[in-house]
Order: structure tokens, then sequence, then C-alpha cells
């Protein structure tokens, strides 16, 4: 066919390169992350090619200190609330933005979506003094709030896809069947939007356990999150500890990541097409 | 069943019923959460700038004198437009086979753009740390090779810092690029050859035309973003590239000089909300974009 | 069986949305168990209406009584109708058991009630055997009449349907308006319809009214509307008619008039209102089915008929009809519809000829 023939080797390179390219680029994208892994087991104190042999020491160093484990506990003690917040907050904020007919709908979203992409450095300094009026900066609350406030946009903007997603005509029936205001979102709309609610959560705990900036001003010496651990470890001693906790961290966001991935299949299940 | 207004004849005509009403009451709750622990402490760190130590402009004055601070500022604004330049072109063969791949193939990138997107950007620094550093990786490579004769100081530094931000910010200008591409009807194309462009002509005159509103989204993100970034600059740049974050926590942490560190935090404020405002204003004319709230 | 449904009056109902008046004060009464549909086209204000009555469109004015009590400050879960939505708006979450039996569970009815009345409701759609799928698992005309077993099952007092057969096919559609007929004769509750399809109207309605502009522009029942249209533009929003401008009037007496049109032809027609003549331009309006047609030299002269001589300029055959457009004059096409019986030919593009039809079927309307 005369179609074929247009396309002389030329193009099939053309596509090849970029089939190369593209790998490439995907190749710098995600081997960085699976560098350290093997750092982790080396049994030198830097990563070498070919490896010089392998150890768990680095492993065993996070076990003797109990600065990890100290660690980590505050990262969900911090983590799990501001995420539990950030699920209410932004899914009020979504549903009356997406169903409450707002003229400023657009300024508002802005406002919502704003923590996330001002730098955290401008909210860090902002709270802190807050924060001490507040009495809050000893304890675990000084850090919740701030990891609330940039968790909110992350829900905000999950359930508000979903929202997006069905139109209002749902929760209107509901209201001409009999439900009121709060039956229809109980009985309706939450289920619809459940999905949505959970996978912002979800990212709002991600966020909020590798959220650095705002620990580093809010969080002290009792409650130093992981990030803030690691951090300071950083700037002291480059140990390939590092690289076992970071491997850990790693395997944890995976896990995460399957979670959420699933959810997102699941709520793809509640999409009602009509055949006709 | 329905239920008798029990103010009939003679009371006043009730008022109308509305659905959005109910709606509007459901913003009060994180209206007042971001008022309190966003608005206002952002406010504090405006009003901070100007009275601290002592009512005035002396932070400003500073500031803009000759020296580091505008030094640094200059420097953070350049990072993130070179930052958002190569993050672009890298993006964009990577966004554009993505979204015209069969799906198999689309979900394999997506995996592979989506895994270092959630990975912690500390980890991911300091994976670049890892191959950076004098006895890293790379300096092996390049000394067993022979291509140099001594490791290369790429830390701190500012190629590793350039190389370490186009990856975290890889994600963010691949996704929008992605949406708007997959938006884009490949029937266009298809009418394109027949009406007789080649590939190259169809792609720079149909596509690339029809994927500004991706390149806009993902642009304004990544430099918005790059202008407020502190841990790889902190982690890969040192004291030889300080970017604007880095010095307000150093400014707020060490030397405790808070009213410094505001003015410089209102000045990243102004420079992040001018790049949204003409981004809105760019978009608004191209069509499509971040999400608006609508 | 006893009629159940609610009477519906609105009353001077109408809706602007800033300076934009979507709905002017609107009259209408709806009889109880009576099926009425709302035709227009788009932006007439029908959905505006419709969803005053539901609830969710606050009216700017005006008052809406049902059975005599006004329901303009009640939220829509306080006004017991029942609706049906284009998309049908069934809850994915829910089997098609439950969204049946949704409203009944707001009302607190006991389960056992619950199982008998939803067990009616799906044997009068016929959907007993898919009472545990999702609507997902549903075609399009079986998720319609889920929507519509659910509006219905707690006995509203009327039915809204806004455009609920929109999104079926042709042979579905015909094939639900049936069901939903038959529904409504099983329910007899009011039945509110808004279509834009005037043929669908038609085929279900007790009484239609057509909007247009936000306002109605005529009320009856389907023939009314069809033989008796009171302004031009309800004669072509039926489908069928042809339209002649008129430049001249001449009484000639009890209702009986004599028309020239635009392009010098004068055809006698009949005036209803008599000679009482108010608006500023007239038409003449003659329905294509009327008129007959043959190869010029073939004219039957009778009394009473208007006649004119022309060219066929196209000739379409559908389902047993012969249609023709046929141009008496420059710009004054006329629409021709025959039944195709079996041995008539059909005339072609180019021939002469000639039509004519009775004065009787002539009638002089307003423009608008």
């Amino acid at each position: 066919m005369g179609a074929e023939l247009r396309f002389p080797l030329r193009y099939r390179i053309g596509g090849l390169a970029l089939a190369l390219l593209v790998t490439l680029i995907l190749a710098y994208l995600i081997l960085p992350q699976f560098i350290i892994l093997p750092l982790s087991f080396s049994d030198r104190s830097y990563l070498s090619f070919p490896p010089t042999g392998w150890s768990t020491e680095w492993y065993r160093k996070i076990a003797e200190n109990p600065s990890w484990g100290e660690a980590t506990a505050n990262s969900l003690i911090i983590g799990i609330p501001a995420a539990f917040l950030s699920m209410i907050f932004g899914t009020l904020a979504a549903l009356s933005i997406g169903r409450g007919s707002w003229r400023s709908a657009g300024l508002m979203s802005a406002v919502v979506v704003a923590p996330i992409m001002l730098p955290h450095v401008i909210l860090a300094i902002g709270l802190y003094p807050i924060m001490i009026r507040l009495n809050f900066l000893g304890t675990h609350l000084a850090a919740i709030t701030g990891h609330t406030v940039i968790g909110i946009p992350l829900v905000f903007i999950t359930v508000k896809a979903v929202l997006a997603g069905q139109n209002g005509s749902l929760e209107l029936a509901a209201m001409t069947l009999g439900a009121n205001p709060w039956q229809t979102f109980w009985r309706v709309t939450f289920p619809m939007i459940r999905i949505g609610v959970i996978l912002g959560g979800i990212l709002a705990f991600a966020s909020s356990f590798d959220e650095l900036m705002l620990s580093l001003f809010l969080t002290g010496a009792g409650t130093r999150t992981l990030p803030k651990l690691i951090w300071e470890q950083l700037n002291e001693f480059l140990t390939p500890t590092i690289a076992a906790v970071a491997t850990l961290i790693f395997a944890f966001t995976l896990v995460l990541l399957a979670i959420a991935s699933g959810l997102r299949g699941l709520g793809s299940r509640y999409q009602v097409k009509s055949h006709g | 069943m329905a239920r008798i207004n029990s103010d009939m004849g003679g009371a006043r005509k009730p008022a109308p019923w509305s659905v959005a009403d109910f709606y509007r009451l459901l913003a009060a709750p994180p209206a007042l959460v971001l008022a309190l622990f966003f608005v206002l402490p952002i406010l504090g760190v405006i009003w901070r700038g100007f009275s601290d130590p002592a009512p005035g402009l002396t932070n400003y004055r500073r500031l803009f004198a000759d020296g580091p601070y505008v030094q640094s500022l200059w420097l953070t604004v350049t990072t993130a437009l070179l930052v958002t330049v190569l993050c672009l072109i890298t993006a964009y063969p990577v966004a554009y086979m993505m979204a015209r791949a069969r799906n198999s193939v689309q979900q394999l990138i997506g995996a592979l753009v989506i895994i270092p997107l959630w990975t912690s950007v500390v980890i991911r620094s300091y994976a670049w740390m890892v191959v950076f550093q004098r006895r890293g990786i790379l300096n092996q490579a390049l000394t067993a090779t022979g291509l140099v004769d001594a490791p290369i100081h790429f830390i701190p530094g500012n190629v590793a810092v350039y190389v370490g931000m186009v990856h975290i910010m890889l994600p963010f200008m691949i996704l929008p690029l992605v949406a708007n591409m997959r938006s884009i009807d490949g029937r266009l194309l298809a009418a394109a050859g027949i009406l007789g462009a080649t590939p190259v002509q169809g792609f720079l005159r149909v596509f690339l035309p029809l994927s500004m509103p991706g390149i806009l989204a993902g642009s304004a993100l990544v430099f918005m973003l790059s202008l407020g970034f502190y841990i790889t600059p902190a982690l890969l740049g040192g004291p030889r590239h300080m970017m604007a974050a880095v010095l307000i926590e150093d400014q707020a942490n060490r030397q405790l000089d808070w009213g410094l560190a505001s003015a410089l935090a209102t000045v990243l404020l102004v420079l992040t909300v001018t790049v949204y405002s003409v981004y809105v204003r760019l978009s608004s004319r191209v069509d499509g974009g971040l999400a608006h709230g609508r | 069986m006893a009629k159940h449904g609610a009477r519906i009056s609105l009353i001077d109902l109408a809706k602007s949305y800033g300076n934009v008046v979507a709905l002017h004060p609107t009259n209408l009464v709806i009889e109880p168990g009576e099926f009425f549909s709302i035709i227009g086209p788009s932006g007439s204000g029908k959905t505006t209406l419709l969803g005053a009555i539901a609830g969710f469109t606050p009216p700017s004015g005006g008052r809406i009584e049902v059975d005599g009590i006004d329901i303009a400050g009640l939220p829509p879960y306080h006004r017991n109708i029942g609706m049906v939505f284009q998309n049908y708006a069934l809850f994915p979450h829910l089997s098609v058991f439950d969204n049946v039996a949704f409203p009944l569970k707001l009302r607190k009815l006991p389960r056992a009630v619950i199982a008998e009345r939803v067990g009616a409701m799906l044997a009068t759609v016929r959907l007993t055997q898919l009472a545990g799928r999702r609507p997902s698992q549903l075609s399009g005309g079986q998720q319609q009449r889920v929507a519509l077993a659910r509006a219905a099952v707690y006995a509203p007092r009327m039915l809204l349907m806004d455009e609920p057969l929109g999104a079926l096919d042709k042979n579905l559609r015909e094939e639900m308006q049936s069901e939903i007929k038959l529904f409504h004769r099983k329910i007899s509750s009011t039945v509110l319809y808004v279509t834009h399809d005037q043929d669908e109207a038609t085929a279900m309605s007790d009484r239609i009214a057509i909007m247009n502009g936000g306002r109605v522009a005529q009320c009856g029942a389907p023939r009314d509307l069809y033989e008796h249209p009171c302004s031009a533009f309800v004669a072509s929003f039926l489908g069928g008619a042809n339209l002649f401008k008129v430049t001249g009037i001449e009484n000639r007496g009890s209702g009986a008039v004599s028309c020239r049109t635009a392009q010098d032809h004068v055809f006698d027609a009949v005036d209803p209102s008599s000679g009482s003549r108010s608006h500023t331009s007239y038409v003449l309006r003659v329905p294509a089915e009327v008129i007959e047609i043959a190869p010029a030299g073939g004219e039957v002269t009778a009394k009473e008929m208007n006649r004119a001589q022309g060219t066929v300029v196209d000739a379409i055959y559908t389902a047993g009809t012969f249609r023709y457009q046929v141009e008496i004059g420059p710009a004054e096409p006329v629409s021709v519809r025959r039944p195709a019986t079996h041995r008539a030919t059909m005339l072609a593009p180019g021939q002469k000829v000639a039509v004519w039809w009775p004065a009787s079927s002539t009638l002089l309307i307003p423009e608008t």
C-alpha cells in the first residue's frame, strides 16, 4: 500500500532513536533510587563497581541505634493524625467548592492548593512563632498542624477529581427520593468518593513521612522525625547506615504505592456507563 | 408524606430553598484551618520582614544592596529557569511516547515515573550524593576508563545540583504533559497526513501547538517548585550554590536573623506568586492546564 | 383505578439569572393523573421549569402549588416527588434491588414491607431476575427501567422526567415510550415529561406545553396543537407544516379570508380569530399531508381548493411515504407528503406539477 512506502527507513530509525532516547531518560529516572540498594549491603563504606563484598552490617547498626526507632515512631505519630485531619478538611473543601456553585471557585481552589505550590520554608518560618505562642512546639502538635496544612491540598485534589467524574445528578436524585443533605452525603456521596478520600489520605501520609523542611522548624529533640534524623546524619557522617535506612523507607514507599494503585483500580469499578 | 409548612395562611412567603446553600456551609472548617495555619503565618512572615528588628525597610535595604543575598536570589531564579528548560527538553520525548503508546507500555512508563515521584526527596538526593561523591560510582567509572586522572569534585557544585534537581522535577513535568497529550486527538495527525504533511511537519504544526497547555502547566509547576527548593540544592550545592530556601533556613535557624529571613521569604513568595499569575494569564489564552477549580 | 396524582399549579412562576430571564411569569395547571409533556428548543426554559418544580432551581417569583399547597420553600426531599434523569442517576455502589429500596429505607419502612414493594415494582418493570446486579452490568434500557421503578416505588403523586430517553437509540426509544406509557397507566400519578422530541411528546401525552424563549407558546392536546397551532413557531416546531408569509388579508365574512402571499399567490384560508387580528405579521399554514399533487395538466378542479403550479425540486421515499419538495414560486418551497400506495409512481425532480389543497385546511396564524 502507498502508506507503507511513505515511511522509509528514515522514519523507522527516527522512531527507534526516540525509543532509545526515552529508555535512557527513564533509566536516568529510575536507577538512582536503586543504587542505594546495593550500597546498603556493601561491606565498605562506599559503593563500588564491581562490588567487593556483601554484609548486613549497616542494617544491624540501625537496630543498635535507638534514635532510628524513635524517629520512625515520631514520623508515624505525626503522619497518621496529619493524614486523617487532611482527609477531613480536604474532603470538606472539595465538596464545598465542587458542589457549592461559588462564583470565585477558581480563586478558592487556588488558595486551598497553595500550600503545596509555595515553598515550604515560608510556611515553616511562618508557623514557628505561632506554634511557640500556642505552646505546641515541644509536642508533636506543631508538626501535625504543619503537615496537615500541606496534606489538605493533596486530599482536595484527589477528591475533587473523583467528584468531577460524577455529575451532581446522583445527589440530586437522592434528594428527590427523600434524602436530606446529611443522608445524601452519607449514603450517596461518601461511598462514591470514599476511594478518593483514602487515596488522598495515603498521599498526605506519604508527603508527611517525607517532609523535611517543616520538621526542621517544628520538631525538637523529642519529636524528631525520620527525615530530620537522616538529614542530620547526612550532614555529619555519610555512612551506608543511611543507605540501609533509605532502602527500608523505599521498600515502605513501594508498599504504599502498591496499595494506592490497587485502590485506584478499585475506584474505576464505580464508573457507570450506559450501553444503550 | 410532604411536610406541610406550618406557617401557612397570612405568614410571609418562605424563602426558596437551594441545594448549593448546604454545600457552602461545608467550606467553614477548612477555611478556618487554612486561615489560622496558612494565611496567618504567611502574613506574619511578610509583617516580620518589615518590622524585625525595627519597623522599616532595613531588611530590604540589606537584601538588595550589592551582596550575597542578591546573588543568591539571582542564582535561585536562573537555576529554576535552567532546571525548567532542561526538564522540558528531557520530559517531552518521554511524555510523547507515553501518551501515544500501547496500554501496556503506557503502564510501564507510568510506573517508572510514579515510583520516583513517591520516593522521598531526601532519599533521591542522597542517591545522587552516592553517585557524585569523590569515591562515588561516577568518579569510579571515569577514573577506571581513564577519562580523567583524578576524581572530580562534583559535590558541592552546579552540575550535581542541576542533575539532581532535574531528576526530582522530571515527573512533575512529565505528568502534566502526558495529561494534555492524551487529550490530543490522534485523528488530527492522521488528517494532517492525508492533507500531505510529513510526520515531522505534522508534529511541528499540529501536535506541538496542541501540547502547549501541558507545556505551560508543567513548566509553571516545575519553575515554582524549583524556586523554593531546599533539599537537593542544600545537599548537592553547598555554600557555593546557595539557593533562596537554603539561605532563608540558614538565616532563621543558625544566624537567628528572623527579620532578614522573613524579608527573603517575602521576596521568594512574590516571585512564586508572580510566576503563577503569569501562568494563569498565559494559559487562559491557550486553553486548558492545571486544575482551576471549576 | 382512581387517579392518585397531584394537581400542579404554576402561578406566575418566573426565574431570572441576573439580567437573563430564563422563565417569564408562567401559568399552567396540570390535572391530577395527567401525562403532561413540556417541549421546546434548548434554552426555551423547559429545564428551568422542571428544576423549579423539583426544587433544584429556586424561583425568582411566583408560586408552585401542589394540591393547593405552595411548595416553593420546600427542599426536594420534602416534596415527595419522583424524578427520572436523562443519565438515570442510578447509585453505582448499590444493586438494582437496593437502588429501588433506597427511598423506602429512608422512610424507615419495615424490611418485609420494603421487600414486598420493591419486588412488586421490579415485577412491573420486568426486572425481577436482575435484582442482584449492579447498574454497570445493565443495558441502557434496563437502567432506565430501574430508574423508573426507583422513582415510583414510594407512590409519589407526581413523577418528573427530564429527557429520560435521550441517551437511547431510536428503536429502544420507541420501545421505552410504550413502557413508560404503560407504567403511567399502572401507577396513575401525574407525569411531567420534558423532551425536545415532539414526536415522542405527541405519542405519549394527554397534553403538551410548547415553550419558546422562556414562555409557554401554546398548551393543549397533541392533536389540537397540530391542527390548530396558534403561531408559526408552534406550527414549525411540530413539523410537517408549510408556512407562507402573508402580505395582504381580505375578510370574506364568518372567519373566511383571502390572503396574498409574498410571491403573489392568492389563497383562501380560515382565520381562527374571526377577523379580530392584533398581530403585525401573519403566515398561512398548510400541513404537508393534505396537499394533493399530480403532473401538470392532470389537476382536479374542485371548489374550495387552493391551487398552484410548480416544479418538483426533490423527491424522497421513506418507509411508505413519498416526500416531495415543490417550488411554486422563487424561494417558495412546498412540502408534500403522500402515502406511497402500491401502484403509485413517484414523481421525479424537474417534473412540472400542480398542487392543490382544501381552503379549510389553510390556517391564518400570527408569525410569533
